[in-house]
């Protein structure tokens, strides 16, 4: 049974987000109808306005409504690091984890052939003159550990291999492979545990 | 069904948690198939479900779309990097766009296995890729006869075009471009991977291969001619 036209559009327009099939989008349109209109109202608001204005940032390309993204403004990120993501999912993952104060750059997605992405849909000509025009120094290339994401880095790095900033070659890393924390070798795949062991490094003593 | 030995050719994310995935199976040929909840965080299969990986795989339904049950990894992947990725994406980009669904090619598969060891070492990538196309070509009933229009033996001295509707060799003018006679004759007795002949195997691949892919040009191949060109360029200016 249902409600009205204009409820059953509101449960089919809620299945647009992930996760919610039928009956939670029953529950969220009850909940917003029946017990917080107010809510309900400011969600359509910021809903709205975040549509009309977030684009992608000029320099990096993450998500703000701003020319120029809060984090590439920062004075206290370092200018000399440039970390490459696949996602703006990504950067929040690294920025959550801490430790890297330098700047980034979002591809919003990978090098695909069999899906007809290329490397001008991923913005990689935007990235070479960020990196030529700047005065960074190291790019560590975080797309994902999968095989588009390893055909990804590699094209990154071929591009601008040659690109030298006062004598010195521009530094490429990427991000090392390893075995979770808290995690049991046993349970760990081979792939991941080959390229682990294949990177190992020496053991630290450390001050005592 | 017992396991079937499989790759992933193609993988593409559906509906929230799954993905459309595309396999060259030892026994069907290329398969296309819905693995459910792949694509959740956390899920296992999310990372052996990879390419270039080899995999056993079962399935269930009856019409081209299957629902992929079981898979596990069989085997070690292959240690693409680089370049040879990208070769490997033009694998499969080849397959994908060629194959017709549930076609066994048992022969194809095994090429595929090897290939898959080989475009890990730069200087087997080529002939490899080669022996692929061609293994490809004689599936599809498409390979090259090498004879002439007339259906007579090919003479060494004359160079041939070839013309691909009747998969036979013209022969060419004095003067015009073309392949030597001689040449040809040492491609049909002789390994499609053959070094000393890369060249004129890689024109025939490419005539040969034409009609079969039509008008959209190969993704992965015009990747790999961006990323040759920019490096002449970078080392020119060096």
């Amino acid at each position: 049974m249902g409600f009205s036209p204009l409820v059953d559009q509101l449960l089919e327009a809620l299945r647009v987000l992930p996760g919610v099939g039928p009956r939670t989008a029953q529950r969220m349109a009850l909940h917003l109808l029946e017990r917080d209109r107010m809510g309900a109202d400011r969600l359509v608001g910021v809903l709205g306005e975040a549509l009309e204005r977030v684009g992608y940032c000029a320099r990096c390309r993450t998500l703000t409504e701003e020319e120029i993204c809060q984090l590439c403004l920062s004075p206290r990120r370092d200018e000399r690091v440039l970390c490459v993501v696949e996602s703006p999912a990504d950067q929040l993952a690294i920025e959550g984890a801490g430790g890297y104060v330098g700047r980034y750059f979002v591809l919003h997605g990978h090098l695909s052939p069999l899906d007809g992405i290329g490397p001008e849909d991923i913005g990689l000509d935007a990235l070479e003159t960020r990196v030529r025009e700047s005065q960074i120094e190291e790019l560590v290339l975080a797309t994902n550990p999968t095989v588009e994401g390893e055909a990804t880095a590699h094209y990154i790095a071929e591009q601008l291999r040659d690109v030298n900033h006062g004598g010195q070659l521009l530094k490429m890393t990427r991000l090392a492979y390893g075995v979770p924390m808290g995690g049991e070798l046993e349970y760990v795949d081979g792939g991941t545990l080959s390229r682990a062991f294949s990177g190992r490094l020496p053991f630290n003593l450390g001050e005592i | 069904m017992t396991p079937q030995p499989a790759f992933l050719l193609h993988r593409k994310p559906y509906r929230e948690t799954s993905a459309m995935i595309e396999l060259l199976t030892l026994e069907h040929g290329r398969v296309r198939a819905v693995a459910r909840g792949v694509q959740r965080p956390g899920s296992k299969s999310r990372s052996r479900l990879q390419p270039f990986t080899p995999l056993h795989v079962t399935w269930r339904g009856e019409s081209d779309l299957k629902t992929l049950n079981l898979m596990e990894t069989g085997g070690s992947a292959s240690l693409l990097a680089g370049e040879g990725l990208l070769c490997g994406f033009y694998a499969n980009e080849l397959l994908t766009r060629t194959l017709p669904i549930e076609m066994p090619v048992p022969q194809l598969f095994a090429l595929y296995s090897l290939t898959l060891d080989e475009i890990a070492l730069p200087a087997k990538r080529a002939p490899a890729l080669r022996r692929l196309e061609y293994s490809l070509l004689e599936a599809l009933e498409q390979l090259p006869q090498f004879r002439t229009l007339e259906d007579e033996m090919l003479a060494p001295d004359v160079r041939y075009d070839y013309v691909v509707s009747e998969r036979r060799f013209r022969a060419q003018p004095e003067g015009a471009r073309g392949v030597e006679g001689r040449a040809l004759k040492l491609l049909a007795s002789e390994d499609w991977g053959h070094v000393g002949l890369a060249r004129e195997s890689l024109w025939l691949a490419r005539r040969a291969l034409a009609p079969l892919l039509g008008n959209r040009p190969l993704r992965s191949r015009e990747l790999m001619m961006q990323l040759t060109a920019r490096r002449r360029e970078s080392r020119q200016g060096a």
